[in-house]
């Protein structure tokens, strides 16, 4: 997978401020196909038609929160192989180590930095073995 | 009291059953000296009147030389007996010294006897009839004169009468008349029963002493015990009125206590509760008294609680910190921490139980409260920051255009300070973490050196913003040490911040590395003012800014050198600094190395 350039990112996140954030800095700074979608419970069927590369959850959403829809994600063929990076503001360590351990490929701590946003999926894409 | 009235009587039981017995033999002796002593005066006199009158008729005739002489040596011998009571009187201390003073009137005794002995021996074969009448009579006188005079001693007076009988006894029988023969038998007979006599008084004498004594004894006994008893039964009344005394005191604490105090049997069942039971339970004592402790428990909490009561049954230890869910009388379920103590009879037995309980439901509220808090500080103000953090970032990043050069001036500052908003609310973070003991460490052995270099790239752009170089010349790479690389790297950054604020614009914060001592130091050496001196002492302390002004001019939380000291000991560091030479101040850490390496240096110019 990651023989192929990271191009396409999915990123479920209630919240539209930082929605338009993430959006603005994927799209103008990264040049990736970037695909938001608000509502966690349409994530999955959002991810059968869009077919991202990797996606990006938020934690606390309402109706469902990040870990359960990872967990959602891996009950189906077409999404349950795809990298997944936490981008949350829970800050405690204990709490990223429970991502990781669940199978996050990594984690993105709030307020992240839009503008190396871009460069630090790169990274995460290219450490993916 | 019974016990006590009981041991009071064998005791007085003994005393009177050992005193005959147990008299000192001492201290009869002691008294039968005294006696004698006493004596000595009527036996003086005696002797002088006899010996005047003895003298007087004897001095007639051709043995008026040996008469003088013989009244010399009455004189003389009377004279030493006079200086012996005279210094038996004087000594203070005579009843220690009986036996000593016993022997010297024996011998006063013998030799006083002797005086007439010789007379005797002497003047009885020398005179005529008439004057050998006389003599006899006063011998026979002085021989009896001396039973009452010794008759505290018979031996004493043996040895007297001895002195006396034994010369007159010879010169009667060697007379050579029949008369004086049978006579001279006589004498002895009349010494023995006169011996015998003085034996028996002996006897009642030490009788009567002993008797003496051991009244003495008894009653001395007596008073003591009754002074004893005088003395327990007060002591009975002071303990009394101290257990009244601190009884009272006892209801008053748990009276006027603000804590639940209630008094179980060994049953559970409630036997007296407080003011402060009542007010917090709502109950009247006399609908709780008789009731078992689950009436004050909810249901589900009665398994626990039957469990440390079981437990503080068979250990009689005290129990304390035990949190049960209490119903009111409203049935309102409160928290309370409850302290049980049995209170053990001497006997080792479980008198009644007092149960302490505080109301912490207003305590575990709080600390509810201050977790949510903690956690919507975290969460709530990191959601809108990272919008107004990304927005700002993006417009200053340029990729959407060049904005105005005002625009971009005032999107730069609101960066920077939602920036400062976003590292004070980490900073309280930390600290709330720190202090509530919640901050894990993750600790790994690295190399400083690394983490070092790190930490100046990660700081450059800080560095660049206040136009101040960080130089590095590099340390020992083998100095390894066993931190947690996230929390060393926030200490770097904040000891190289503030190396940065306060140095002056182009200039240069050198960075040193240092081993030795089996330790690591990293020193961060700035130009800047140096630290006041009012300063110092809480410079490590929560919110210590030298300078307002300042801080609102270049930024900082005031809280970043309090966490550092925090980090920086939980991982068995130190953290200090001091003045630099020629100006400045140098912050160091130091932590102990993992393993060791041979010390070097590399310190730019630096202490």
């Amino acid at each position: 997978m990651p023989a192929t350039p990271l191009t396409r990112i999915c990123y479920v996140e209630d919240d539209e401020d930082i929605q338009r954030i993430v959006r603005m800095s994927l799209e103008r700074i990264g040049k990736f196909t970037v695909e938001v979608v608000g509502d966690p419970l349409k994530a999955i069927d959002a991810m059968a038609a869009f077919k991202p590369e990797l996606v990006m959850l938020d934690w606390m959403m309402p109706g469902m929160d990040g870990p359960t829809l990872f967990r959602k994600m891996k009950e189906f063929e077409h999404t349950k192989g795809l990298p997944v990076v936490f981008i949350t503001a829970k800050a405690s360590s204990a709490e990223m180590n429970e991502l990781i351990a669940l199978g996050a490929a990594a984690t993105i701590s709030k307020p992240f930095s839009p503008k190396d946003l871009p460069d630090q999926l790169r990274r995460i894409w290219g450490e993916l073995a | 009291m019974a016990d006590f009235s009981a041991s009071t009587t064998a005791e007085l039981a003994a005393a009177t059953r050992g005193a005959s017995e147990s008299v000192d033999p001492r201290k009869v002796l002691a008294d039968r000296v005294d006696q004698l002593y006493s004596q000595l005066p009527l036996g003086i006199a005696g002797t002088i009147v006899v010996g005047t009158v003895a003298s007087y008729e004897l001095r007639q005739g051709r043995f008026q030389e040996l008469v003088a002489g013989w009244g010399m040596l009455v004189f003389l011998i009377t004279a030493a007996r006079l200086g012996l009571y005279l210094g038996y009187r004087r000594s203070a201390n005579h009843a220690a010294n009986a036996q000593q003073w016993l022997r010297w009137l024996g011998i006063g005794a013998l030799a006083s006897g002797a005086t007439w002995g010789i007379a005797a021996a002497i003047f009885f074969p020398s005179h005529a009839d008439e004057q050998q009448v006389f003599l006899a009579l006063i011998l026979t006188g002085v021989l009896s004169g001396g039973i009452p005079m010794y008759a505290a001693s018979w031996p004493m007076f043996a040895a007297y009468a001895g002195g006396i009988a034994l010369p007159f006894t010879y010169v009667l029988a060697t007379f050579g008349n029949r008369l004086f023969t049978e006579i001279a038998l006589l004498v002895p007979a009349f010494y023995a029963v006169s011996v015998g006599i003085a034996w028996r008084l002996n006897q009642v004498f030490d009788a009567g002493y002993r008797l003496r004594h051991a009244y003495g004894r008894l009653t001395e006994d007596h008073t003591s015990l009754n002074r004893r008893l005088q003395q327990q039964l007060h002591e009975l009344d002071e303990a009394r009125r101290q257990v009244d005394a601190s009884g009272r005191k006892l209801t008053l604490f748990a009276e006027r206590s603000p804590i639940a105090v209630i008094e179980f049997d060994p049953d559970a069942r409630i036997q007296q509760v407080n003011r402060a039971t009542e007010l917090l339970f709502g109950y009247t004592p006399s609908e709780l008294v008789g009731l078992t402790a689950h009436k004050l428990i909810l249901q589900k909490f009665h398994g626990e609680f039957d469990a440390s009561w079981r437990r503080i049954m068979e250990t009689r230890e005290p129990l304390s910190g035990l949190k049960l869910r209490n119903p009111r009388r409203d049935g309102i379920a409160i928290v309370c921490e409850w302290t049980v103590t049995p209170l053990v009879s001497p006997g080792g037995e479980i008198v009644s139980v007092i149960a302490q309980g505080r109301d912490i439901t207003q305590q575990l509220e709080a600390e509810r409260l201050k977790k949510e808090f903690t956690s919507t500080l975290s969460h709530e103000l990191r959601t809108p920051l990272t919008s107004i953090i990304g927005s700002l970032q993006l417009i200053n990043s340029g990729v959407l255009g060049e904005p105005d050069k005002d625009v971009s001036e005032l999107t730069m500052v609101a960066e920077r300070n939602a920036q400062r908003l976003l590292d004070l609310i980490n900073d309280i973070l930390d600290i709330e973490k720190i202090e509530s003991g919640k901050l894990s460490l993750v600790p790994e052995v690295l190399s400083l050196e690394e983490l070092v270099r790190e930490s100046l790239v990660l700081n450059r752009a800080f560095g660049e913003r206040f136009k101040v170089r960080f130089e590095f010349p590099g340390g020992p790479a083998a100095a390894r040490v066993n931190v947690d690389r996230k929390r060393i790297l926030q200490v770097l950054t904040n000891l190289l911040s503030n190396a940065a604020k306060f140095s002056p614009e182009g200039g240069t914060v050198e960075v040193s590395m240092t081993v030795g001592g089996g330790r690591v130091r990293v020193g961060v050496h700035d130009r800047g003012p140096g630290i006041p001196e009012s300063f110092r002492a809480r410079i490590f302390s929560r919110f210590a800014q030298a300078d307002s002004a300042f801080t609102r001019q270049k930024g900082g939380t005031g809280l970043g050198l309090a966490i550092c000291k925090h980090m920086v000991e939980m991982m068995e560091g130190t953290i200090g600094f001091e003045d630099r030479e020629g100006g400045g101040t140098t912050f160091w850490f130091e932590f102990p190395l993992d393993t060791p390496v041979a010390p070097a240096a590399a310190a730019p110019g630096a202490t």
